[in-house]
């Protein structure tokens, strides 16, 4: 095949791409686990993983900048680059949030907490990894009918910020937990909202890789397919 | 179709501009003196300049036996660049030159089809080979002057199809078009031949400004170019393109992409197979997610 030079370029990068996919959803299944089991010190262990994805992130960005001006990509190769970079920028911030939740779970590792509440982030939390899993997976397997599933997905842990934010606002009496963890709380819960929102644009992003449509044009269409010709 | 001639606005050798004007008036049927009327039309028929849509439909292209391209249907916009790609041997020159019945100057070589500029059927019993070839002007791959001053090439065409305007004023503008007259214009009375090769391809566009066709035909028109001179070619199409409908032939799909509005594929499915268009889009589109998976493996340098 023309080009395995540059095919070979698309290869590492994707390979590179998707590695750090697998150690940022180490990250989650250690932060979910810290709030599970109440392991600050596992927790611990995520400290300072910001810096290394931002880093990691900075080389494939620059890899990205590197194969366009050099290769002139087009059509699909032009569209992982773009992809790559997006995803790539999901996956980091992903690691960045997961990283604060974890400082939470040891900065408030004394703390007494508010049980109802305690359970609704660790669902959320729990949701949050399942959609990122989802997200980088469909990215590896290209599966793009998965992602229109994962944009309906989406609305659960909408259902379950609502959930969580509704306990912040009315703590029941006597069972509110120590101020700081709460405070804490409330900002786990929109980290895990964006954690899970980043996860759903991986799927979307792989629908524009694969189509060069946007998920919204592709849901549109999806939502106005013609039943009766399935 | 009849048997035609290049016609003296579209030189494809280097020919004696004077030798050729001889033997046009010693009655050479298809390069015959342009009637008086036409002269007087010619003079002011592209005060108004703009380019002319073209209409193809069913298009199918011989040498002899052989089908070099068939079926080709394809609108193409007035005032815009339509680029047509696709890997060598798929038909783009027998298409293109098909547009203004240059194919047939080849011994054995015939069209059949309809191909419309404007309104006017270019194949019609009566149409006039000559005349569509000053509507539609074509510049070549290689660089072609005539061994005339820089003046006197641009000059020529438009006097042989009876210009009667400022030919002063008719040659700086169209070396201005065509980006030449700044590096030209204090030596317009020196050859051609003195020029380098980019500025000789600029010149040949000129030259063919000069007969204010309607749509200009470019086959690979930088091919054999420099960077810089390939720039300048380039940076001249989106002022031409005001004026005039362009199609231009191109190997370098980054200047497609860069160039154009429409992009055309050419394609041959099966080797020995005639040529066809697999794939004729807006340029934005056919670069970023073109339809057919031929396309896009061309377009991404999978093949050809």
């Amino acid at each position: 095949m023309p080009r395995e030079t540059f095919q070979h370029e698309l290869d590492t990068l994707l390979s590179d791409v998707l590695d750090l996919g697998g150690e940022v959803e180490g990250t989650l299944e250690n932060m979910v686990r810290a709030m599970e089991e109440h392991d600050a010190v596992l927790a611990e262990k995520e400290l300072g993983v910001d810096m290394r994805y931002k880093a990691r992130g900075a080389e494939i960005d620059e890899e990205c900048m590197i194969l366009q001006a050099r290769q002139a990509p087009v059509a699909r190769d032009l569209r992982l680059l773009y992809t790559v970079q997006a995803v790539t920028n999901h996956l980091v911030r992903s690691g960045t949030l997961a990283e604060h939740i974890c400082h939470a779970i040891t900065d408030t590792a004394g703390c007494e907490r508010d049980e109802d509440l305690e359970a609704a982030l660790i669902e959320m939390a729990r949701t949050a990894r399942r959609l990122f899993h989802e997200g980088l997976d469909i990215f590896r397997d290209r599966d793009i009918d998965r992602a229109r599933d994962l944009q309906a997905a989406d609305d659960k842990v909408d259902l379950l910020y609502s959930e969580a934010m509704n306990l912040i606002a009315n703590p029941s009496d006597g069972n509110a937990g120590a101020p700081e963890w709460r405070m804490r709380a409330a900002l786990t819960v929109h980290y895990l909202e964006r954690i899970a929102d980043h996860g759903v644009d991986i799927g979307g992003r792989t629908v524009f890789l694969v189509t060069g449509e946007r998920i919204e044009s592709a849901m549109q269409q999806y939502i106005n397919r013609d039943l009766r010709e399935e | 179709m009849g048997d035609v001639q290049p016609s003296p606005g579209d030189p494809e050798e280097n020919r004696d501009p004077v030798d050729s004007e001889k033997k046009t008036r010693e009655g050479n049927p298809t390069m015959r003196p342009v009637p008086e009327t036409q002269n007087q039309d010619s003079k002011s028929a592209r005060e108004d300049l703009g380019g002319m849509g073209m209409s193809v439909s069913d298009l199918n292209a011989y040498y002899g036996s052989f089908k070099a391209v068939t079926d080709v249907s394809m609108e193409i916009q007035a005032n815009k660049v339509t680029a047509l790609i696709g890997p060598s041997g798929c038909g783009k020159s027998t298409y293109i030159r098909c547009l203004n019945r240059m194919h047939e100057v080849i011994s054995g070589a015939y069209a059949q089809g309809r191909v419309t500029l404007g309104e006017q059927d270019i194949y019609a019993k009566d149409a006039d080979p000559v005349i569509i070839r000053r509507r539609v002007g074509m510049v070549f791959q290689k660089p072609n002057p005539f061994s005339k001053s820089i003046y006197d090439n641009v000059a020529w065409g438009a006097k042989i199809n009876g210009f009667r305007g400022n030919m002063d004023e008719l040659v700086e503008r169209s070396l201005r078009q065509a980006a030449l007259w700044d590096e030209v214009k204090d030596r317009l009375k020196e050859s051609g031949f003195g020029l380098s090769g980019g500025q000789q391809q600029r010149l040949c566009i000129a030259r063919t400004l000069a007969v204010e066709p309607e749509v200009i035909l470019m086959d690979e028109p930088a091919s054999a170019l420099d960077p810089v001179s390939t720039q300048k070619i380039e940076d001249t199409m989106d002022d031409l393109k005001k004026s005039y409908t362009v199609v231009i032939v191109t190997h370098n799909m980054q200047q497609a992409a860069r160039i154009s509005d429409y992009t055309g594929f050419f394609y041959i499915e099966n080797q020995g197979d005639p040529g066809q268009l697999w794939e004729f889009d807006e340029t934005e589109k056919m670069f970023s997610n073109p339809e057919r998976k031929e396309t896009e493996d061309y377009v991404t340098g999978r093949f050809g």
